[in-house]
């Protein structure tokens, strides 16, 4: 048995101690005592402020309650935000603008720790000491990372400057172009005309400096992500080779960011995976190991349901697998050898968010779950219980007919997506159904969010703004059992492997898919201007298409052909010395960060797949 | 009834963009056309060569990654260099591919693209009245070509009844083994239950193949079941990465409604190909049952049972009649937990047997697999 049927009898488990907890403040009086007591002193330390109407306003709503079991009941099934199981929220102020005016209570500049404070309440019952919480400066990060990528490094560098310009903290997150997607240099037979689209052109470490040109890497406001997978290791290996060059060693360890590297969803979704399946797994793994104990501010996998959602899941699917993916990578590592508060803390995940009813809910639920895991099953400490989540608005729900609709499909999708308290989140474009945006769709998809977060109110005064409502909480109840289901299917298979090799994932994916296709053609499915509400016209918009000119492409392959030319020599030592490594079974990474110096990637790439391998994929 | 349409469907180099073909395919599928699926991340080349081999009327590219103009024009003018461009192309790309583009795509030859809201009926009715016709004959065209021609229009004949299923093994036996210059073919057949490994089996010796036999040319007939009363998904090329190759041939087949794991027009094709100057000729059946024996009257020369494991208890070996007949036995996956039990049992079912059988242990899935090795080794002897 997998660790994921260990998983789901761990949170039916925590559902019994939520209960007995529940028992235990109604019959046993100290412990109904500390209880109440805790909820005072949290209701009484929270601010009152005031919104610009004058409005005041608790920065934290809480369920008006106070009969002790109900109160245990909340505490120890949803936690506060920033508490175990982390339903409300991975931290505790999110999107809250910072206080200007403070009635009452005593909250200033501290932060609580995100320890177990319910485990304070039974310190105090026993007479323990209660630990003092830690204090931690106040960062306030806007949760905006916008996705973007065109044409050249130095293109897109433009574009990372145009979109970072007024934000406090610079967050990138970086498309790359078909060619890099897939490992393959912009030299190689026939994929000249995809130089550039749909993302950037790396072949080389000299392109990745051109790309993050005038941007301080090793800053504590500057991170970078970069959405790549199946060659991941080598990309991760060249921005740490792009550091270095213009920072010097000493930046590695303040590198700040995250690479998807997830190779489960390449292979049951996105179909970007180049190596067998265990070879990719063990690149990943390898990079990891790496990155985890030398830079300590780096994400080295984000394990990613967005793909997933987009390829026709449904929400359940999607977080389902998601999450089984991550308890996956966390088996395999732990069977390495790598220590849970080694990794589990660097782990981050990503969804998407649509318009389906589960999205109410399903970040939210997908939080508790893998808190839970984490912590009973893997020995998790709380900075690796908590689930980091990316959310990206879904590009799927939006469609090319009457496309400025797409605005407000947007809208109520980071809606949904801040409702379930997202850390990081990008927002799609209008004229997301025909092209890398262009500048003006791009700026609308930022104001978006922040008209959201900073323009309007529903965010930025009151944690807790929404959740707690009935309907949500079903939702949640009803999102929970169903993703449970789904672990208990895949342990049936034999666990997240056996499951991939069976095609499981990829076929209720495909299947979902088709179904979804046949709800828009019956109409079960209603979508505005597609089968309902057409206007009838099937015209296309006139838009501003981003194209790459053939002379960049060009100008890409002249480059790439003069650093062969000139590392010719160095290369094939390079390359030797990691092929040595890779087929003696040692970690490939410090290996990779030489070849990367003098290698391209289609160089690298081709000399691993002549070791492990080419990717056979499953139809 | 008339042949079924067949088409070929893909999406291009650096493009994993699957979730529309696949929903496609199946439609197509529902309305009677077989459908030769190539998979995603696919060069111009490869989609040109599975093209003419499989002798489809049209090619079906849908693209959501960009670079479009360029790529549909490169398959175009591909064919046409190889004297194919009686085969069509058409294809889509939701809202990436603007109307503007289609223009310029059908100005270099493309057909007809499909925009962004266009319903799956309307996709199936145009493939169904575009690509019906009949084809000119190739008698003079390049050897593939020619051969490929000559493939369609036996299965046609089959199709359209002018010819029932031959029972006459001497059909097989006396059809000569051996092109005009005496090169000696080997045909080998390979069978055994669905999710056995088969497809993948063949490619990793078609990669030996390539990888130690510079000169030596190979065939594959891979066979797919026909849905009832309607098309196919030839499914077997998406998988098999390496026989994507100039120095392979490969044709998939429809099984068109006939039991035992062939297609009834199997045998006239593989006598033709049998003759076509291949060195080896591989013949793939659809994933059986323990009843069949799909490989009769010496249709081949060398008959590969691969089995899976997990195929339940002992017991169930007996109900395996294939085992009785298959000159080697393979059982991949070995990687799995129930292997060595399994591999016990089947080593003693055949020793039973007394005849002379041969047993592999193989994980196909596996980079340079030291079973795979061994059955090339015999394959090859």
């Amino acid at each position: 048995m997998s660790k994921l049927g260990a998983v789901v009898e761990a949170v039916e488990k925590h559902g019994r101690f939520v209960l007995e907890q529940v028992k235990r403040a109604r019959s046993d009086e100290r412990f109904a005592h500390a209880v109440i007591e805790r909820w005072n002193k949290i209701k009484a330390e929270t601010p009152i402020a005031k919104a610009p109407t004058g409005l005041p306003l608790p920065r934290l709503a809480l369920p008006e309650i106070d009969e002790p079991g109900e109160i245990a009941r909340y505490l120890f099934s949803e936690g506060l935000p920033g508490e175990f199981p982390y339903l409300n929220g991975a931290y505790r102020e999110m999107y809250l603008e910072p206080l200007r005016e403070i009635e009452t209570g005593s909250y200033g500049n501290k932060k609580s720790s995100n320890g177990d404070s319910n485990g304070a309440i039974a310190a105090r019952v026993s007479r323990a000491k209660i630990p003092e919480p830690p204090t931690r400066p106040f960062l306030q990060e806007e949760p905006t990372r916008l996705f973007s990528g065109l044409m050249l490094a130095e293109d897109t560098n433009k574009r990372f400057h145009f979109l970072s310009a007024h934000q406090r903290s610079k967050r990138l997150s970086t498309a790359f172009d078909g060619p890099t997607l897939y490992g393959i240099d912009s030299d190689a037979d026939g994929v000249f005309g995809k130089i550039g689209e749909g993302g950037v052109a790396v072949d080389t470490v000299e392109d990745m400096v051109r790309l993050y040109d005038g941007f301080e890497l090793g800053a504590s406001n500057f991170s970078a992500s970069m959405t790549i997978s199946g060659p991941a290791p080598i990309i991760m290996a060249m921005y740490i080779a792009a550091a270095k060059r213009r920072f010097g060693p000493k930046v590695v360890p303040n590198l700040r960011g995250t690479i998807q590297a997830d190779i489960f969803k390449e292979v049951q979704a996105q179909n970007e995976t180049i190596f067998p399946t265990e070879a990719s797994l063990r690149f990943l793994c390898d990079m990891i190991e790496w990155t985890t104990a030398n830079m300590p501010r780096w994400y080295p996998v984000s394990i990613s349901g967005y793909h997933i959602g987009e390829a026709g899941a449904t929400p359940v699917q999607q977080a389902a697998y998601t999450l089984s993916n991550g308890f996956a990578y966390a088996e395999m590592l732990t069977a390495r050898g790598v220590p849970v508060d080694q990794f589990a803390p660097r782990l981050s995940f990503f969804l998407d968010c649509g318009l389906d009813v589960e999205y109410i809910a399903l970040a939210r639920v997908s939080r508790k779950i893998w808190a839970i895991g984490m912590r009973d099953v893997f020995g998790a400490n709380a900075r690796g219980q908590m689930f980091k989540l990316h959310t990206q608005t879904s590009g799927r729900s939006l469609i090319a007919a009457e496309f400025k609709n797409n605005l407000t499909r947007t809208a109520a999708e980071l809606m949904l997506a801040y409702m379930n308290g997202t850390n990081s989140c990008h927002s799609n474009s209008a004229d997301e159904p025909f092209t890398t945006p262009s500048e003006e769709w791009i700026r609308l998809a930022a104001h978006g969010q922040a008209i959201l977060l900073e323009e309007s109110g529903i965010f930025k005064h009151t944690m807790n703004m929404l959740s707690g409502s009935p309907g949500m909480k079903a939702v949640e109840r009803a999102v929970e059992k169903a993703i449970l289901d789904e672990f208990r299917e895949i342990e049936s298979l034999g666990g997240v492997l056996a499951a991939v090799e069976n095609r499981y994932q990829r076929s209720q994916i495909q299947n979902a898919a088709h179904r979804y296709e046949q709800q828009i053609y019956d109409g079960t499915r209603p979508i505005v201007g597609l089968n309902r509400y057409r206007n009838g016209a099937d015209e296309m918009p006139e838009m501003e298409l981003a194209r790459t000119p053939r002379a960049k492409q060009k100008l890409q392959v002249e480059r790439l052909k003069k650093f062969k030319k000139k590392n010719a020599e160095k290369s094939k030592s390079a390359l030797d010395k990691l092929a040595t490594v890779v087929e003696r079974g040692e970690n490939c990474f410090p290996a990779l960060l030489e070849a990367v110096e003098v290698c391209s990637l289609g160089q690298i790439t081709g000399r691993l797949q002549e070791i492990v391998g080419r990717f056979r994929p499953m139809v | 009834m008339a042949s079924p349409i067949r088409i070929l469907t893909a999406v291009p180099i650096c493009d994993g963009h699957d979730s529309a073909i696949n929903t496609i395919n199946l439609e197509f599928i529902r309305y009677g056309i077989e459908v030769v699926y190539l998979g995603f991340h696919r060069y111009v080349s490869d989609i040109v060569r599975a093209a003419i081999q499989e002798d489809v009327a049209a090619i079906g590219i849908s693209s959501y990654n960009g670079g479009h103009i360029e790529f549909f024009a490169d398959v175009v003018r591909q064919l046409k260099k190889k004297q194919a461009d009686d085969i069509a192309v058409f294809g889509g790309g939701g809202g990436t591919i603007t109307h503007d583009d289609a223009r310029e795509m059908k100005r270099k030859g493309v057909d007809q693209i499909f925009f962004a809201g266009t319903s799956l009926t309307d996709m199936a009715d145009y493939v169904r009245r575009q690509y019906a016709k009949t084809r000119r004959s190739r008698a003079n065209s390049k050897p593939d070509l020619a051969l490929a021609r000559k493939l369609s229009e036996i299965e046609d004949a089959f199709a359209n009844n002018s010819r029932k299923r031959s029972t006459s093994s001497s059909r097989a036996r006396t059809a000569q083994r051996s092109t005009p210059n005496k090169k000696s073919c080997k045909v080998i057949g390979f069978t055994g239950p669905g999710g056995a490994g088969k497809t993948t089996l063949i490619d990793e010796l078609v990669l030996r193949f390539l990888q130690h036999q510079p000169k030596t040319r190979v065939a594959i007939l891979s066979h797919d079941p026909s849905v009832i009363g309607a098309g196919a998904l030839l499914g077997d090329r998406a998988t098999m990465i390496n026989s994507q190759d100039d120095r392979v041939f490969m044709r998939s087949m429809a099984t068109r409604g006939q039991a035992g794991g062939l297609s009834p027009a199997t045998e006239s094709c593989l006598a033709l190909l049998a003759r076509s100057g291949f060195d080896y000729v591989i013949i793939e059946t659809v994933g059986t049952g323990q009843e069949a024996l799909p490989f009769r009257n010496k249709l081949v020369d060398q008959t590969v049972l691969v089995m899976n494991p997990d195929y339940g208890a002992r017991l169930q070996l007996q109900k395996i009649v294939m085992l009785d007949v298959a000159d080697i036995v393979v059982v991949n996956k070995t990687d799995l937990e129930r292997a060595k039990a399994a591999l016990s049992e089947i080593e003693q079912r055949l020793t039973q047997n007394k005849r002379k059988q041969q047993i592999v242990a193989t994980v196909a899935k596996r980079h340079r697999d030291p079973g795979v090795d061994e059955l090339f080794e015999l394959i090859t002897r």
